[in-house]
């Protein structure tokens, strides 16, 4: 494992050194055995020449039992460092002459019986036996005995040269492998540190360099080639991210803008409806301060003409008249604009009823019969057989038909008006049509462009010639559309003028609109327009019916109906409108109304909102545990919801009464029921 | 000679109207506040009241509801004028009490006709 680990610049070098020292010591190892095997061949080979020198040397001798003699040629052997010992054997196997070369001690070993002539090695000696003849008589046997020092020494010195020429040439092995290791490592090492620069700096940009067309290079080469595709990828991943960061932040810029506006924005509605309820409060204020005074101009100059006609003095009393006209013609106008503010501010309501038309029609030609005496003019009325009732606001469809009428009246002069009803159906739907002809002096194309405008007579000499506000054809026309009907137009110049009214037979009241609030309540004056949710009244049913039901009945009593189909809704609409009150259901699928009673109230700003429970759950007393201010049982007692609601309403309004020092009356003071026949009666005077 | 009583807080108004129902033949009293009103309709006994509703000092609606709790005082016919103009203005002067309600600026020959209706009803 260790060596596992070893760097490749170590292993290189190890495995060569390995490599020639194993080799080298075979080697030297093969050649050393060598050697000392053919040497001690040598040896003994020299020995055994020994002993026949010896052996004829000392035969003379045995022969003639001449010890002495025989003992003093073996002491020649002193010169022969390694023979240990000699010994000259008679036949009969007695000792005749001996040498020990350990200063004449006997040693320990001796041959026991004599062989023939051979040598052995025997106990790391070297035993040579040597026949000792003389002319062909056997005479004795030689033993020599040697200590192989010279091959021992031999050997020994063998190894030590080995071992140091072992060692040379391993150090020399390593500084050569060292050098050249480096062939072959380096390349990998230049491939690694690249590796690495490029993983901790993330610099795709950096490229190996190839040294040799080995496989190393080819590794480079791919690297670099791998490289440089990552670098691509980055480089459009970079661009890619750059842009995904720019367009961020110009969504977000964006979003800020468009918040900033939508901030703007509110502040500017809020601004414009505050400006709009001051303007509604000054005309309110300036309709009663006008008219004050306008009661006394008109009062004083009818009194001042009866008077003068009494007294006789006829010429002051055209005088007179053209004061109290211009009176008059100055309380239409206030009226109008009056009428018209209301319009604007979404604060003239409906106040729908069913009524006969036929008798509408009978009530308004009698009215409108001295204006169409003035200029002699005949006024003819065909109603159909099948126009019976209808639902409307009756003081508008008046005024929608006196302005028509008057107007037919005002334009002609020894003509005929003619009013036609009728009643059709279209889309499935019953319609009244209320059509006014006249033979007067008619429209020009170009004068009906601006009919229904504001302020927009024909041109300014009719109003010099036939008076009026200019107003009359625009709230006729603001009229018919509160009610969801049509107004149209049919002349030529000189050649009289056709109007024609549809009306919806069944008027209904759209209930997501801005409420109406002429209130019916008469225990205070309500103020609508200091704040809009001040006559909302949330329901919270999951009954279609019962919604549309209870929307209806609230309406009727000029309330503004939101509705929700479920307690999820509810508890969001009641949070975004803030409703003056809630009527809450308690048998709802998913969220029940115990659950979003809880909610409500739990949530501080709704918690004030006051909660009627409609339901047909008899659990009074958990309702109002939870905090609901009355509980009415389905099917609900109307006139019990409608006192409870008018209390509510009521103690609204006066709290608001008193912390908020806008007048008691405003806009709505002056309502089109007044206004109508107040014009009624003073056309008729004219 | 029919006696009407006029409470109405505008001096000009007040001057108008009492003149011309002068004229007409009445027998005009005047009372500028609601409170002067309602001891002049005690003392006097008017045939007829015009009573303005807003008044200082006592609101019309009150001395109108005062006038109908009195026994001594309840057949005396009383006709409501507002220069408001609510439609609630009418419910709420019948409530009181009122027996006919007119606005302002008064139409004098709608108003001389409804004060001799009342008038000849109460006859």
């Amino acid at each position: 494992m260790i060596l596992q680990n070893l760097s490749i610049k170590r292993k290189l070098t190890l495995i060569t050194m390995l490599t020639s020292s194993l080799a080298l010591v075979l080697f030297s190892a093969s050649f050393l055995i060598y050697d000392l095997v053919s040497f001690r061949h040598l040896l003994s080979q020299d020995l055994m020449t020994q002993a026949e020198i010896i052996g004829y040397n000392s035969a003379g001798a045995m022969e003639f039992k001449d010890e002495p003699a025989a003992t003093a040629t073996l002491s020649a052997l002193t010169a022969k460092e390694d023979i240990v010992t000699a010994v000259l054997y008679k036949p009969d196997g007695k000792i005749f002459a001996h040498y020990f070369r350990s200063n004449a001690t006997r040693p320990s070993y001796l041959p026991s019986h004599l062989q023939e002539q051979s040598y052995r090695f025997e106990g790391g000696y070297l035993e040579v036996f040597h026949d000792v003849t003389l002319n062909g008589e056997h005479l004795g046997t030689l033993f020599l005995q040697s200590d192989l020092r010279q091959w021992s020494e031999r050997a020994k010195r063998y190894a030590n040269i080995l071992i140091v020429f072992v060692l040379v040439s391993g150090l020399f092995a390593f500084f050569v492998s060292s050098k050249l290791q480096g062939f072959i490592s380096r390349p990998i090492l230049h491939l690694e540190d690249t590796m690495r620069m490029v993983s901790v700096n993330k610099n795709y940009g950096v490229r190996a360099v190839k040294t040799y067309g080995d496989e190393i290079g080819r590794l480079i080469d791919g690297f670099n080639t791998m490289l440089s595709e990552i670098q691509q990828r980055d480089t459009v991943l970079q661009s890619t991210n750059g842009e995904l960061k720019t367009r961020t932040q110009e969504l977000e810029e964006e979003i800020f803008h468009r918040k900033q506006t939508q901030e703007e924005l509110l502040n500017a509605k809020h601004a414009a409806e505050e400006a709009n309820r001051a303007k509604s409060t000054f005309l309110a204020n300036m309709s009663h301060e006008l008219r004050t005074p306008l009661n006394a101009i008109i009062g004083y100059s009818e009194m001042l003409e009866e008077e003068t006609r009494d007294s006789g003095k006829v010429e002051n009393v055209q005088d007179l008249k053209k004061i109290q006209s211009a009176g008059k013609h100055l309380l239409a106008l206030i009226n109008d604009v009056l009428d018209l503010s209301k319009i604007e501010a979404g604060k003239m309501g409906l106040h729908l009823e069913t009524f006969e038309v036929a008798q509408v029609i009978e009530e308004m030609v009698t009215t409108l019969q001295p204006a169409a005496a003035k200029n002699a003019n005949s006024i003819g009325v065909h109603v159909e057989e099948n126009v019976n009732v209808m639902r409307a606001d009756i003081t508008k469809v008046r005024q929608i038909l006196f302005n028509l009428l008057s107007n037919a009246c005002k334009f002609t002069d020894h003509g005929t008006i003619a009013l036609n009803v009728g009643q059709m159906k279209i889309e499935g739907k019953n319609w009244i049509q209320f059509q006014v002809s006249d033979t007067g002096i008619g429209i020009s194309a170009k004068q009906k462009e601006n009919l229904f405008q504001e302020f927009a007579q024909a041109d300014a000499s009719i109003a010099r010639k036939y008076g009026g506000t200019g107003l009359g054809l625009a709230i006729t026309h603001r009229f018919v559309q509160l009610m969801k009907g049509k107004i149209s137009v049919e002349s030529e110049a000189g050649q009289g003028a056709t109007f024609t009214v549809q009306l919806p037979a069944n008027v209904v009241v759209e209930t997501t609109e801005s409420a109406p609030s002429e209130g019916t309540s008469n225990s205070s004056v309500t103020l609508p327009g200091t704040k809009t949710d001040l006559d909302t009244i949330l329901v919270i049913d999951d009954d279609p019916s019962v919604r549309d039901l209870m929307s209806r009945f609230l309406t009727k009593l000029d309330f503004h109906v939101v509705a929700a189909a479920n307690g999820e809704e509810g508890f969001r609409l009641a949070k975004q409108i803030r409703p003056l009150l809630i009527t809450l259901d308690v048998v709802m699928p998913e969220c029940d109304g115990w659950t979003v009673l809880n909610r409500l109230k739990n949530d501080s700003d709704l918690a004030e909102i006051p909660v009627i429970m409609v339901t047909v759950v008899d659990n009074e007393a958990r309702g109002l545990d939870l905090g609901a201010s009355n509980y009415l049982i389905k099917p609900v007692q109307r006139d019990r919801l409608a006192v409870l609601v008018e209390k509510h309403r009521v103690a609204r309004s006066s709290t608001i009464t008193e912390t908020s020092s806008v007048p008691l009356y405003v806009a709505d003071g002056q309502p089109a029921h007044e206004t109508s026949r107040a014009r009624v009666s003073r056309t008729r005077r004219n | 000679m029919p006696t009407i009583l006029l409470v109405e807080d505008n001096e000009m108004n007040r001057d108008m109207l009492s003149r011309r129902l002068q004229r007409k033949g009445y027998s005009v009293v005047t009372a500028e506040d609601g409170e002067k009103g309602l001891l002049l309709a005690r003392s006097e006994m008017p045939d007829l009241i015009l009573m303005d509703i807003s008044l200082p000092l006592m609101g019309g609606w009150e001395v109108t509801r005062l006038l109908k709790a009195d026994d001594a005082t309840r057949h005396i016919p009383i006709i409501a004028l507002t220069a408001h103009a609510w439609v609630t203005d009418r419910e709420k002067a019948i409530e009181a009490g009122c027996d006919d309600y007119d606005t302002k600026p008064v139409e004098f020959t709608r108003l001389s006709e409804k004060i001799e209706n009342l008038l000849a009803v109460k006859k």
